[in-house]
C-alpha cells in the first residue's frame, strides 16, 4: 500500500536525523545538527503525507489503535519541535526529541497494517475530538517532559560546577524551564477537553460517563498531577526545578495509563 | 628561501623593552619606510601589538643582511649587546614561516587562543600592502597565515572556554539565563574583579546595573561609571529580589548576604533564576545559599576551577593546533620550492617561443601565397606541439623542486637547451 511506503520512508528519515543528531553531540559540530532538523522536516512531511491518506482512506479518526496513536504522537512530536526549532535557538533539543520520536514510529511500525477499520459502533466526532486532542495533549508532555531532564541535568552540572563538556551542549536553564512551561500550560488544556469529551460520549453509549476504567482511574491521577504543576506554576510560581521534577512524575503516569494499564488491567477502552 | 622573521616578545622581553621599542618605531607607515631602505630587503612587514614587535622579511642574501636588520630593532630599543642576546630571537625560513603561523592562530599569545592577533595580524599586513612592501612571496606567506588562523580556529577547540575568571561568570550567566538582555545585575563592594565581571556583562548586554557599597559615595560613583543606580546597603535583602546576577566583592569579614536574606527574596521573586557570584576572600555570600532550589551560587575557588579546567583543555587543543601548524609549513616549503625552478622555467619557454617566432619568420616567403585563416592554424599548430613538449620536462621540474632535488636536474636543463 503507498501510505505504508511513505511510513517507512518517514521511519528511515526519522534515523537518519537521529543519527545526525547523535553524531552532532560527539562531534560538537553545529552544522551537522543543522542538517539533522532539515532532515527531520522533511520526515514530517512524508510522515504527514502517511497520516493524510489514511485519514482520507476512510478512517474517521486519525487513529484506531494503540500502534497508528503512537505513531500520530511521534508526529505530533516531530512538528511541535520543528516549530519550536525555528522560535528558540535550542537545537540540541532534537537529539533528544529525535530519539524518542524513533522509539515511537519503531513501535508503531510493528503493529501498522495500513487497514483496520474502526468499528462503526465508536465513529462520531466525540471520539476524534477525545483521540486527537488526548494524543496532541501527548505530543506537548513529551516535550515538556524531555525538557524537563534536559533542565534536571543541566541544573546538576551546573551545580556540582562541571560547566565543560555537555553542559555546553545543553540549552540555557531558562529556556529549557520555558519549553517545559509553554508544553505544560498547552498540553493540559488539550488533556482536560480530551478526557471530557471522551466522558460525554460514555455517557450516550455506556449511559454513565465514569465506570472506574482503569485507564480512566490512571488517566485521572495523570490529569490530577499536572493539574498541581498548572497551579504551582500559575499561582504559586514554581518554577525551574521542582516543575522540571513534577512535570516529569505526570509524564510517567500519563504513560502508563496510555500504555502500561493495558498489560495489567482488563479495560474497556479500545486501547 | 630568504625569508627572516626577528623580534621580541612577552616571553622574551619585559614590557618595558617591549614598550620604549615599539614608541621608538612609530606607527603606520613610518617604520616601513626605515625599513625598505636596508639593504636587501627585498619585502617586509612589521606588526607591533602590546606583546610584541616582529619584523618579517624576505631577502636576497640573508646572512649578509641580516645584522642590519637586527640593528634596526636594537638602535630603536636602545638595546646593549646584552639584552640583545637575550630578548631578541630570529627564525628563518620554515622556522620564520612557523613562527608567522603560530603568532597568527593565537598559539603564541599571552593568553592562549585569544582572537586579537589576528586582526592585529591583518592590520599590519594592510599597512604593508600600502606601503607596496610586500610582494609575491610576503603575499602568499600572510594569505597563507590566515588561512591557517582560521583552520586552526574551526578545527580545535582551542578558543572555546573562557579562560579568565570576569569572562567565566559571563559564560555562566549564558548558561543559565540564556540571553543576558535585560537582565539586571547587582554587585555589592568594589573589587578590581567584580568591576571587570561587571563590565564584560555590560557588553554582553545586560540591562539594569545596580550598586551597593558600605560607603554610599562609593556605590554613587561606580552607578556613575556605569550609567547605573545607586543602592543604599541597607536595602541589600531587598534589592536581591529584583535582579537576576549578583557580583559580591566587599572587604567585609563576615558573610553581607545570609541564606535567609536569599530565601526570602527567591519567595519575592516567585522563585526566577538567581545566580550569586561570590569572589570576595573572606567569603560575602552564606555558602549555605547554595542548597536553595534555583539559587546558583559560585565563589572565586569554583571560577578559577572553570578557569584551570578550561586551560588545559587549551593546552591539549594547542596541540592539535600544532599538528595543524607543522602541514601547512609543509605546504608553504613545497610552494616556496618551486619557485627555485621558475627561473629556469622561464628561460626555457623563452627559448622555445624564440625558436618558434624565428622560424616562423623565415618561412613568411612562402607562406604569404596561403590565406589568412591557414597562416593562423599553422602558428597554432606549431605553438600547441613546442608546449606539449615542454610539458613533461616542466611538470618535472617542479615536482622535484617540491621534493627538494632539483638541483641537477635544473643544472642539466641549461646545459642541454644551452640556457645562461
Amino acid at each position: 500500500m503507498m501510505e505504508m511506503l511513505f511510513f517507512r520512508f518517514a521511519l528511515g528519515a526519522y534515523l537518519l536525523s537521529t543519527a545526525g543528531y547523535v553524531a552532532s553531540l560527539f562531534a560538537g559540530r553545529v552544522r551537522v545538527a543543522r542538517a539533522s532538523t532539515w532532515v527531520l522536516a522533511l520526515a514530517f512531511v512524508l510522515h504527514t503525507v502517511h497520516i493524510a491518506i489514511q485519514w482520507s482512506g476512510g478512517a474517521s479518526v486519525p487513529s484506531a489503535n494503540i500502534y497508528t496513536s503512537l505513531s500520530f504522537i511521534a508526529w505530533a512530536v516531530a512538528g511541535l519541535y520543528l516549530i519550536f526549532q525555528t522560535r528558540t535557538k535550542t537545537r540540541v533539543l532534537g537529539a533528544f526529541v529525535s530519539p524518542v520520536v524513533v522509539v515511537m514510529t519503531v513501535a508503531a511500525s510493528a503493529g501498522m497494517t495500513g487497514g483496520d477499520p474502526f468499528p462503526s459502533a465508536l465513529r462520531g466526532p466525540l471520539v476524534s475530538i477525545h483521540i486527537v486532542l488526548l494524543l496532541i495533549g501527548g505530543a506537548l508532555f513529551v516535550l515538556a517532559c524531555l525538557a524537563g531532564i534536559m533542565y534536571l541535568m543541566q541544573d546538576r552540572l551546573i551545580r556540582e560546577k562541571r560547566v565543560r563538556g555537555f553542559s555546553r551542549l545543553l540549552p540555557s536553564l531558562q529556556d529549557l524551564d520555558r519549553i517545559n512551561h509553554l508544553c505544560t500550560i498547552w498540553g493540559f488544556p488539550l488533556l482536560t477537553f480530551g478526557i471530557i469529551a471522551g466522558s460525554v460520549w460514555a455517557r450516550t453509549v455506556w449511559g454513565s460517563d465514569w465506570h472506574w476504567d482503569p485507564k480512566q482511574v490512571f488517566t485521572a491521577v495523570a490529569w490530577f498531577l499536572y493539574a498541581v504543576v498548572v497551579h504551582q506554576r500559575i499561582a504559586i510560581g514554581w518554577k525551574g526545578r521542582k516543575a522540571a521534577v513534577l512535570s516529569i512524575i505526570a509524564f510517567a503516569g500519563l504513560v502508563f495509563a496510555f500504555i502500561g494499564v493495558n498489560a495489567f488491567f482488563v479495560t474497556m477502552h479500545r486501547f | 628561501m630568504g625569508i627572516i622573521l626577528l623580534g621580541i616578545n612577552h616571553r622574551s622581553a619585559p614590557l618595558s623593552i617591549r614598550e620604549r621599542l615599539s614608541i621608538s618605531c612609530g606607527e603606520g607607515g613610518e617604520p616601513f619606510e626605515e625599513l625598505r631602505k636596508i639593504p636587501r630587503v627585498e619585502e617586509v612587514l612589521y606588526l607591533s601589538t602590546c606583546n610584541r614587535v616582529e619584523v618579517l622579511a624576505n631577502m636576497r642574501d640573508p646572512a649578509a643582511g641580516v645584522e642590519e636588520l637586527k640593528s634596526f630593532i636594537t638602535a630603536h630599543g636602545n638595546l646593549s649587546p646584552g639584552e640583545m642576546q637575550r630578548c631578541l630571537y630570529l627564525y628563518r625560513d620554515e622556522g620564520a614561516v612557523r613562527h608567522l603561523f603560530r603568532v597568527a592562530s593565537s598559539l603564541d599569545s599571552m593568553v592562549m587562543g585569544e582572537p586579537q592577533i589576528l586582526g592585529q595580524v591583518k592590520d599590519a599586513y594592510r599597512i604593508c600592502v600600502k606601503q607596496k612592501t610586500s610582494g609575491v612571496i610576503l603575499n602568499k606567506l600572510l594569505h597563507h597565515a590566515f588561512r591557517v588562523a582560521k583552520r586552526v580556529r574551526t578545527e580545535t577547540a582551542i578558543a572555546n572556554n573562557a579562560v579568565s575568571v570576569s569572562y567565566a561568570a559571563v559564560e555562566l550567566a549564558k548558561k543559565i539565563f540564556g540571553t543576558l538582555e535585560g537582565k539586571r545585575v547587582l554587585l555589592v563592594g568594589a573589587g578590581e574583579m567584580a568591576e571587570l565581571a561587571a563590565r564584560h556583562l555590560m557588553d554582553s548586554g545586560v540591562g539594569r546595573m545596580l550598586f551597593a557599597n558600605r560607603t554610599y559615595e562609593n556605590a554613587v560613583r561606580l552607578a556613575n561609571d556605569f550609567d547605573g543606580l545607586p543602592v543604599e546597603f541597607e536595602l541589600l535583602g531587598e534589592k536581591l529580589g529584583d535582579v537576576d546576577i549578583v557580583i559580591s566583592s566587599t572587604g567585609s569579614p563576615e558573610y553581607v548576604i545570609s541564606a535567609d536574606m536569599v530565601e526570602a527574596a527567591l519567595r519575592r521573586r516567585k522563585n526566577r533564576l538567581l545566580f550569586l557570584i561570590d569572589v570576595a576572600v573572606p567569603r560575602d555570600i552564606d555558602p549555605a545559599a547554595e542548597q536553595i532550589d534555583n539559587v546558583y551560587l559560585y565563589n572565586i575557588d569554583d571560577l578559577q576551577g572553570v578557569v584551570d579546567r578550561n586551560t588545559q583543555t587549551r593546552r591539549r587543543e594547542a596541540q592539535k593546533a600544532e599538528a595543524i601548524i607543522d602541514e601547512e609549513v609543509a605546504k608553504f616549503s613545497g610552494w616556496h620550492a618551486t619557485l627555485d625552478v621558475v627561473p629556469t622555467i622561464v628561460d626555457l619557454k623563452g627559448k622555445a617561443e624564440q625558436i618558434v617566432r624565428r622560424e616562423l619568420e623565415k618561412s613568411h616567403a612562402w607562406m604569404k601565397t596561403l590565406g589568412e585563416d591557414e597562416r593562423k592554424n599553422i602558428e597554432i599548430l606549431v605553438n600547441s606541439v613546442v608546449n606539449k613538449i615542454l610539458h613533461d620536462p616542466v611538470v618535472g621540474l617542479k615536482k622535484e623542486s617540491r621534493d627538494g632535488g632539483a638541483d641537477p636536474y635544473v643544472a642539466a636543463v641549461k646545459r642541454l637547451f644551452r640556457l645562461k
